[in-house]
């Protein structure tokens, strides 16, 4: 085990020194790998200084001792699609439209939004300290030199010193916010089923305390708050009375009725997962920041005869 | 911080039981995947098929093992106290049934290898028409891997895969293939079934009229002498 990990130790630090080692190269300087091998080992292994932190001040002190500035090293991240985001720490540049903007709510942050391109859209966050022009809504920019991180359980990007951006005059495409999912519901969370809402904010109130507004007075609603998966992707959805009664035949006065005949508001909630919960469903949907808002849900229904076939005539004959 | 949720991804038991190789990152509280021979990196899996029994692990140890069958295989599936919601429809459930199940997939190192089961998160009943579409379903994504598999050999988990592996991709189509024509044929038997039906319900309806005519017979029938009145 020990031994593996040295292995695993020894491959991390030649590949970082190949990378850096690599850049230097790319702008025309030689630099000696043994020593930044040595400095990354001590620095990495000796004082446990993250991975990033690392690499930087290895940068920097290479910089500083061949008296080259950032500008003459041109460490341009590579060119991604936003919708292969998915692992924080990365160094990424792209294309793409400023979606949304909202409001900073931290000193710290001058600017917080959602940026997108035809692959998908994410949330980006512009550091007060990095110095950047802003963007406006709705134009495109070429985004270089920007950190993946993850916030909350979702992928983010972030503009920072060495980032930059530059106003294009195309217009980056966003995807469809309209989309059609087939899926199997494989969750269906604790709060749904016959829940009460706050008559004043309309939040869900649990034991009778609202969020907001403590004790208050409630009324009855019935959703459901659920996960669709395609083995791809998963959708957050949530389900009104409406659409559960067109799918279970229960709307809210029949859901009502289950609880009082049964005495327990949470019987509701078990019929609806045996009704609903592992099998599949089309919905259309507009997509929002988390939840796909469901215009349209139905139980999936299709003719496979055909797809079968196709499927069989792409995997060859026997062999 | 909150972790991403992971996606259910879809593969034959064929192929899961055939999965050894774990891969855990660095870092607490980070998923554990299990690599597939197909390169498929997957933590939570989805799957539909016929419950074939459950037994209770020790007696009234709340500890349940079932097995699954699909067209190519089947799936161990333990659920005990930690999954409530699961244990709850596996108490209540007469194998055999049809059954879809979420869960996490979890390896077991023991001496004589390594043992693959799904832990449920949920259970619930359906109907086969949810199965026949996971069949086709966890056939088109093991027909794509199979064929990354081919194309992408340069990337990181298809490498492994092949390092680890050396799956025979051969043997992975003839079953996707195999499935496909059980739930294929299925669907052929069944077009003939409804067609059948359709003719019985025909002549149910005029065996139906006939029996109107009986009783309407029986009621004229003079009953007195029989019943002695």
């Amino acid at each position: 085990m020990k031994g593996e990990l040295v292995e695993e130790k020894v491959e991390i630090i030649s590949k970082l020194t190949e990378q850096i080692t690599e850049k230097f190269k790319r702008s025309g300087y030689e630099v000696n790998p043994k020593e930044i091998s040595k400095r990354l080992e001590l620095l990495m292994f000796e004082f446990k200084v993250p991975e990033r932190e690392a690499i930087r001040t290895v940068n920097n002190y290479l910089m500083k001792e061949l008296d080259v500035s950032r500008e003459q090293l041109s460490m341009e991240s590579p060119f991604i699609k936003i919708g292969e985001i998915t692992r924080p720490n990365q160094w990424v540049s792209f294309k793409a439209k400023i979606v949304q903007l909202w409001d900073s709510t931290s000193p710290n942050v001058s600017q917080v939004g959602l940026v997108g391109d035809e692959t998908g859209i994410i949330k980006f966050v512009t550091w007060a300290k990095s110095g950047k022009p802003e963007v406006a809504e709705g134009k495109s920019y070429i985004f270089r030199n920007l950190v993946t991180d993850s916030f909350g359980g979702r992928m983010q990007v972030n503009v920072n010193r060495n980032s930059e951006i530059e106003e294009i005059a195309e217009d980056v495409p966003l995807p469809p916010r309209e989309i059609k999912v087939t899926g199997a519901l494989i969750a269906i969370q604790q709060n749904s089923g016959l829940i009460q809402r706050c008559n004043e904010c309309r939040r869900t109130v649990s034991k009778g305390i609202c969020p907001v507004h403590g004790k208050t007075e409630s009324y009855d609603d019935l959703r459901i708050k659920g996960v669709l998966d395609d083995g791809e992707n998963f959708y957050e959805i949530i389900l009104n009375e409406d659409n559960i009664k067109a799918l279970t035949g229960i709307g809210l006065e029949e859901a009502k009725k289950i609880a009082k005949e049964n005495l327990e508001r949470g019987v509701v909630l078990q019929t609806l997962r045996n009704r609903l919960l592992g099998k599949y469903f089309t919905v259309n949907g507009t997509r929002g920041e988390r939840y796909l808002i469901v215009n349209e849900i139905d139980f999936f229904r299709d003719e496979l005869g055909e797809k079968i076939d196709e499927l069989l005539t792409r995997l060859g004959a026997e062999q | 911080m909150m972790m991403k949720r992971e996606v259910a991804k879809r593969l034959f038991a064929f192929e899961l039981n055939r999965s050894n190789h774990k891969i855990s990152q660095n870092g607490e509280k980070t998923p554990i995947y299990v690599l597939t021979p197909t390169g498929e990196k997957c933590n939570r899996v989805f799957i539909v098929g016929v419950l074939l029994d459950k037994e209770e692990i020790r007696p009234d140890s709340n500890f349940w093992r079932m097995r699954v069958s699909d067209p190519t295989g089947v799936f161990v599936c333990t659920a005990g106290r930690y999954q409530p919601e699961a244990l709850e429809v596996v108490l209540e459930i007469e194998p055999p049934e049809m059954v879809a199940i979420v869960g996490k997939v979890n390896v077991f190192e023991g001496e004589s290898g390594t043992y693959i089961s799904i832990r449920p998160e949920a259970v619930s009943i359906v109907e086969s028409e949810a199965r026949d579409y996971w069949v086709y379903e966890t056939a088109q994504r093991t027909v794509e891997r199979i064929e990354r598999m081919e194309t992408e050999r340069d990337s990181e988990d298809i490498a492994l895969a092949w390092q680890v592996y050396n799956p025979d991709l051969n043997e992975y189509r003839q079953k996707v293939r195999e499935a496909l024509i059980v739930i294929k044929e299925e669907f052929e038997t069944f077009k003939v079934r409804e067609e059948e039906k359709k003719e019985e319900v025909k002549e149910e309806k005029d065996a139906d009229l006939e029996l109107d005519e009986l009783e309407f017979e029986e009621e004229e029938w003079d009953l007195s002498d029989i019943l002695g009145e």
